[in-house]
């Protein structure tokens, strides 16, 4: 604790008063329990003074890796700071809450939890017995990531058998380029990593808003040599700390890392033993077809066996599935070569690289630079830095796969790096999505009753493929994963929600308007779609013509999070019995709700995170109770067991004992309370067990106790362990060393997780090829909402996660109180829009109303609406949302390739909103003629 | 040797998250007749800033005269905005949405985030985190009537409120505008250095609770402190608008921006969009040298020699930026 205050000087009693302000009766080591993503958790001290929370302070005593590099510490943000504020704030939820009049009115009654929960259970009841759980949908939001939320409702839904909504791709979170390319997109270094590189790309994201405890690792990193360059439409808050921005058009990013393979590839400065040795790159391709030349192409053999032409040998090889191992090969890159098959004749075949370079070739560079927006000349230098860097790297973002073509632009991507030599070091290579996880939650999850159901279901016709995979020489880590792949569509244990929300919410009438938008598909969206679904390569449950009776949104909040949610209120809401939302504050989707349930929040219960811990900064922390929970709130443990006691009560009074599964098998209801507390075992205020467990049986935390844990307040991870989510990494973790991903594929030659083994730039599939895209290739963006001359894109802010802070009043006291929209100055000049002015965005499917903000950072054309705005900040209710038409792009369906398909979270149809078009119109009165234009500061303009 | 405590705040970390504004908040404004109050914030420049275009506003010394200045309104600060939740609610049936209550304000303490200057695409800006100076030459104490505001024997300037009469001519005289007023009791409010944490050997908050590792502290006449290395021997560190004469103990080192783009779009290497002009407009005419050693010394990084000055900057152990005054806050 601190020294005791200087003594009273006498001078006056304000002193004192001041120095009381310090005082607090407690300090409690803890973290906000959020879905905070790439910025990760930071550990706090929360003073406790009188049983309340007065404020909060970075601990600051992280471990120094080593002593060449930065610490990690101090860890926090202004949100963080500031949660305690939010906290108590009017926002907060204090009872549940009944809807009284119709939905969206705004009239609640508080009511008891009994009461609630009872009435709740009587509807869920109704809709078990009369059309199973099948109907009955939980869509798990961005806040279940904390061990507490997460296990609480998987363990009720999954004793109910509900479906479960996979929301990752909707959110757009997917990597899907990463996905397709590395087969797994998890791959993060440390921020310490940073330090090992020479070149940094800031690529396709802001962290200097989404990464505000790590940003110091690159500014750190620029002052130790480092060089930084930001790639971005807009000037935003990273780029003004690189020393190269290159304003890109939106959507162009594909474009332009093409146009620096061309570079290299023409100024033989690629890497060329990297790219024989880890991509499938030398793989040769039949001319004619367009389709890897397989064994069963050669003499009717395997599907699966694929070739290379050595120089070395001026021959035909086989490529080892098994091991990256060249053994004295020298595959060849360029060149046609011929080969006699059993039943093809002789075909004409060329290495992937060779189509690669000939498409790329073709395309002169000043093409390459009208379609991204950038300079020739700056192609070239760009392309000779990556090729001469010794270690270049990139941050990690979701933001690349919230455009249309976002797989593109990230495989795009992942190719310049590749060639550029940057691929599993230290500092070197291409990041893309972020996952290290506590091993120990793999447990929970294997004592599921759906997990049991489907090994015996399952485990017996995919496990066969594991032993044989490993047989041949497969590692239990590659062969699990793709074991997982296998079963995750046929298990049916998660639902795609994109395609959900499109067909049983009605946005397919928006979404399926692809080609109006100047998309070309090469037949129309519906039997790319009819195929998917009949096919079952993705999972959509219920059936269309079943419709979802009741929605429990659980810590999410998908009427603003969906893009174009506006048609969900129209179509799916009408479906549904029953609509609960379990949330800290009052949400967009809490307002349309029947029931609201309140949960405690981060210094009000003790938990771990169960989800969204990575490498950048690599320890685990803990949520630990300082105070009771605000108002009557309820932790999510104390909350499922509410319902599920409830459930048992009237299942028993209604007699009812039994009803049918999803799979046609029996499931109790009249001891589902029993059930999931285990006889009592795990009461109604045990949820804190539930992360104990999770951490005893982590591997890969150290030896840490969990109240050692708990006491400390983070533990750094020793392992990426036994979790398949952390596979993809794909690296040591060791004591005083930084995380460097992808150095298993370096280092001993481990295979990726796809279909070649190698880093995979090609696609065969038939849809692939239809399209064009089995290389990685440039499409101009759809014009998603019309053929308007205003892109309108987002971003995530700094002001807030998600939704949560956006309607705090000490944050948005540091804002503008309200939303607001970026714009250009000449853009805003041309519509006599000037700064604060109210203004209508609309396009071909809605509009809403907001401030315009004129900028000079913001690129002409374009116009950023800022992430997490609550629909009622805007006027009338009326959120951003429903002008993002988010078409579907048909090659997401894909689910039939041996390696392309879907997996928790990945390769599942997405949702967009970065390619949307609109027009911004004045809503004031025409302005007097003496007012001065947006603002702009006096000499400052101009060059030196 | 008089001791001095100061601040070094390097522009070139800033990264506008204004945790530090939270930190100060939360500690020291965060009651109702002080919620407008924001001891600490950080300004986008080139910006009108807090309050309302503050440079203009006179203040300081000219000509080694006391000068005062104009006083800054409520409005040019920006109000603390009220919300009604409750209202809020039924925004999706006719309801009003939740907006500032009390009409649509005109300018607030970050109104022009992120706005700054120049044209695209070579547009550019960078964050000044804004705080009392803790002068050495403070024209508040000089204008108080009352002698409430006085010189701590370690630097910090800080208001005896109890004796504070309300006349507001402190804030008239800071150049920096930096001082604020509550209504009830009627009073002027400023930064107090954190003195509670301090004299326990703990760094302010704005200081310790910087995750962007901008801000070093500590005794600026302490041959080994970081704040003695970066003002007095490497000098890259400056006061802000040192002609206002008060002699500020707030450094700031220089933002380093990105290359220029010429007409064809190309960047040029040798430039930097942030215009030199404003710079020495802001912190002298030693900026320009101040750049060109941040930029040689970091190319000796690039070239793999060591540098004192990219260390310091750097400072790996983040404890060292908080010149001794590292103890825990608990």
């Amino acid at each position: 604790m601190l020294p005791p205050p200087a003594p009273d000087d006498g001078e006056s009693a304000f002193r004192a008063r001041y120095r009381d302000r310090l005082s607090a009766d407690e300090a409690v080591r803890t973290t906000h329990n959020l879905n905070c993503w790439y910025q990760q958790n930071c550990c706090f001290h929360v003073l406790v003074r009188d049983g309340q929370v007065v404020r909060e302070e970075q601990v600051g005593d992280y471990p120094q890796t080593d002593e060449s590099l930065p610490d990690f510490n101090p860890r926090g943000c202004q949100k963080g700071c500031g949660y305690s504020a939010l906290m108590y704030s009017e926002a907060r939820l204090r009872s549940p809450l009944k809807r009284k009049g119709p939905r969206g009115s705004g009239e609640w009654e508080e009511i008891s939890w009994e009461q609630a929960c009872g009435e709740i259970a009587e509807q869920l009841i109704d809709i078990l017995v009369t059309d199973g759980p099948g109907r009955l949908v939980l869509d798990p939001g961005g806040n279940i990531v904390s061990q507490l939320a997460w296990m609480s409702i998987t363990r009720l839904w999954d004793r109910l058998d509900g479906l479960y909504l996979d929301i990752n791709c909707e959110l757009g979170d997917d990597q899907q380029g990463a996905a397709i390319t590395y087969g797994e997109p998890s791959g993060e270094r440390s921020g310490d990593d940073y330090f090992h590189s020479d070149l940094v790309f800031i690529w396709g994201g802001n962290p200097a808003y989404t990464q505000i405890p790590n940003f110091h690792f690159l500014t750190e990193a620029r002052y130790n040599g480092t060089t930084i360059v930001a790639i971005s439409p807009d000037v935003n808050a990273s780029a003004i700390h690189a020393d190269l921005h290159v304003p890109v058009k939106p959507g162009g990013d594909a474009a332009l890392a093409l146009g620096m393979c061309k570079v290299m590839i023409e100024e033989e400065i690629f890497d060329a033993e990297l790219v024989r040795e880890q991509t499938d790159l030398p793989l040769l391709v039949v001319e004619e077809t367009g389709k890897l030349f397989r064994e069963s192409t050669l003499d009717g053999g395997s599907e699966q066996v694929f070739y290379r032409w050595d120089e070395q040998r001026d021959r035909l090889e086989e490529v080892d599935r098994f091991s990256l191992k060249l053994r004295g090969q020298v595959p060849a890159l360029r060149g046609s070569f011929e080969v006699k098959t059993d039943d093809h004749g002789t075909l004409t075949l060329k290495p992937a690289f060779e189509l690669l370079a000939e498409r790329l070739e073709r395309w002169p560079l000043e093409d390459v630079s009208d379609a991204c927006g950038v300079a020739p000349e700056t192609i070239r230098r760009l392309a000779r830095m990556m090729a001469g860097a010794k270690a270049a790297t990139n941050t990690c973002t979701s933001g690349l796969s919230k455009y249309f073509h976002g797989d593109l632009l990230m495989r795009a991507q992942i190719l310049a790096f590749v060639l550029g030599g940057h691929l599993g070091s230290k500092g070197a290579g291409y990041v893309s999505s972020h996952f290290l996880l506590a091993d120990g939650v793999d447990d929970g999850l294997k004592a599921l009753e759906g997990y049991k159901e489907n090994m015996w279901r399952l485990g017996f016709t995919y496990g066969w493929e594991y032993h044989w995979e490993r047989m041949r020489g497969m590692s239990h880590r590659e062969a699990t994963y793709h074991y997982l792949h296998n079963v995750y569509a046929p298990s049916r244990a998660m639902v795609n929600s994109t395609l959900f929300w499109n067909l049983h919410g009605g946005l397919d009438q928006i979404s399926k308007r692809t080609a109006e938008w100047g998309e070309e598909l090469p037949r129309p969206i519906d039997e790319y779609l009819d195929e998917a679904l009949e096919k079952r390569w993705q999972v959509l449950d219920p059936a269309p013509d079943d419709p979802p009776r009741a929605l429990l949104v659980w810590m999410g909040n998908p009427l603003r999070r969906i893009r174009s949610s506006h048609k969900l209120l129209e179509v799916l809401w009408p479906k549904l019995e029953l609509v609960v939302v379990t949330d800290l504050r009052m949400s967009s989707t809490a307002m349309h709700a029947d029931y609201v349930l309140p949960v405690a929040g981060a210094y009000e219960k003790t938990t771990t995170m169960a989800m969204n811990t990575g490498p950048i900064a690599p320890f685990l922390h803990t949520t630990v109770q300082a105070v009771d929970p605000v108002g009557d709130s309820r932790d999510e443990w104390a909350i499922a067991c509410l319902l599920a006691k409830a459930l048992q009560d009237r299942a028993r009074e209604r007699g009812i004992v039994n009803y049918i599964g999803r799979r046609g098998q029996k499931r109790s209801l009249d001891d589902i309370y029993d059930d999931i507390t285990e006889g009592g075992r795990l009461g109604d205020d045990d949820g804190e067990k539930l992360s104990s467990r999770m951490v005893n049986r982590s591997t890969n935390v150290g030896n840490v106790s969990w109240s050692e844990l708990k006491r400390k307040g983070y533990q750094r991870f020793t392992s990426l362990g036994n979790y398949a989510a952390n596979f993809g990494n794909s690296t040591w973790i060791r004591k005083g060393e930084t995380i460097s991903p992808h150095r298993w594929h370096r280092e001993r030659k481990d295979p990726w997780a796809t279909l070649t083994g190698r880093v995979q730039f090609y696609v065969d599939h038939d849809w692939y090829l239809e399209f064009g895209e089995e290389l990685p290739v440039h499409k101009d963006p759809p014009r998603s909402g019309g053929d308007l001359p205003i892109t309108l894109t987002g971003g995530h802010t700094r002001w807030s996660i998600h939704a949560t802070w956006r309607s705090d009043p000490t944050m948005l006291r540091l804002q503008r109180g309200e939303p607001s929209l970026w714009m250009s100055i000449p853009d805003a000049l041309d519509r006599g829009i000037r700064d604060g002015d109210k203004v209508e965005v609309s396009n071909a499917i809605g509009s809403f109303i907001t401030r315009a903000r004129p900028a000079a950072c913001v690129r002409p054309g374009q116009a950023v609406m800022y992430h997490g705005w609550e629909d009622y900040q805007f006027e009338g209710g009326v959120g951003y949302r429903n002008v993002l038409a988010s078409p579907l792009k048909p090659l997401e369906l894909v689910g039939d390739h041996p390696w392309l398909k879907p997996m928790v979270g990945i390769r599942q149809p997405g949702q967009s909103d970065r390619d949307t078009r609109v027009e911004i119109r004045s809503l004031e009165p025409p302005p007097v003629p003496e007012e001065p234009g947006p603002e702009e500061p006096a000499s400052e303009g101009s060059a030196p | 040797m008089t001791e001095q405590l100061a601040q070094v705040i390097d522009l070139n970390k800033c990264i506008g998250c204004q945790t530090c504004t939270v930190a100060c908040k939360r500690l020291w404004t965060d009651a109702q007749q002080t919620a407008h109050h924001w001891w600490n914030i950080v300004n986008t420049m080139p910006g009108r800033g807090t309050p309302r275009g503050w440079e203009e506003m006179g203040g300081g010394y000219v000509d080694g005269e006391l000068s005062l200045g104009a006083l800054p309104t409520a409005e040019q600060f920006g109000e603390a905005w009220d919300f009604d939740f409750e209202g809020a609610r039924a925004a999706a049936s006719g309801g009003p949405h939740l907006a500032p209550l009390d009409g649509r304000p005109a300018w607030g303490p970050n109104w022009d985030e992120d706005q700054g200057g120049g044209v695209y695409p070579n547009a550019w800006y960078f964050y000044l985190p804004r705080l009392c100076n803790h002068c050495s030459k403070p024209a508040c104490v000089e204008a108080c009537p009352a002698k409430a505001i006085g010189e701590q024997p370690d630097g910090l300037v800080v208001i005896d409120e109890d004796k504070c009469i309300g006349n507001q001519l402190c804030a008239m005289a800071c150049p920096y505008k930096r001082i604020y007023f509550a209504e009830a009791p009627r009073q002027s409010r400023k930064c107090i250095g954190c003195f509670p944490r301090v004299e326990r050997g703990v760094a302010p908050a704005c200081v310790r609770q910087c995750p962007g590792r901008v801000r070093h502290f500590g005794w600026l006449d302490d041959p080994d402190s970081q704040v003695h290395r970066l003002v007095k021997v490497w000098k890259v560190a400056l006061p802000l608008h040192p002609e206002f004469g008060t002699d500020p103990q707030v450094f700031y080192v220089p933002p380093m921006g990105p290359e220029r783009l010429d007409a064809g779009g190309v960047p040029d290497p040798d430039s930097d969009r942030i215009n030199p002009g404003y710079l020495r407009s802001l912190f002298g005419d030693g900026v320009e040298e101040a750049l060109e050693l941040l930029r040689s010394e970091r190319r000796r990084r690039m070239q793999g020699e060591e540098s004192e000055l990219m260390d310091l900057l750097i400072s790996r152990r983040w404890s060292d930026m908080l010149g001794g005054f590292d103890r825990a806050p608990v």
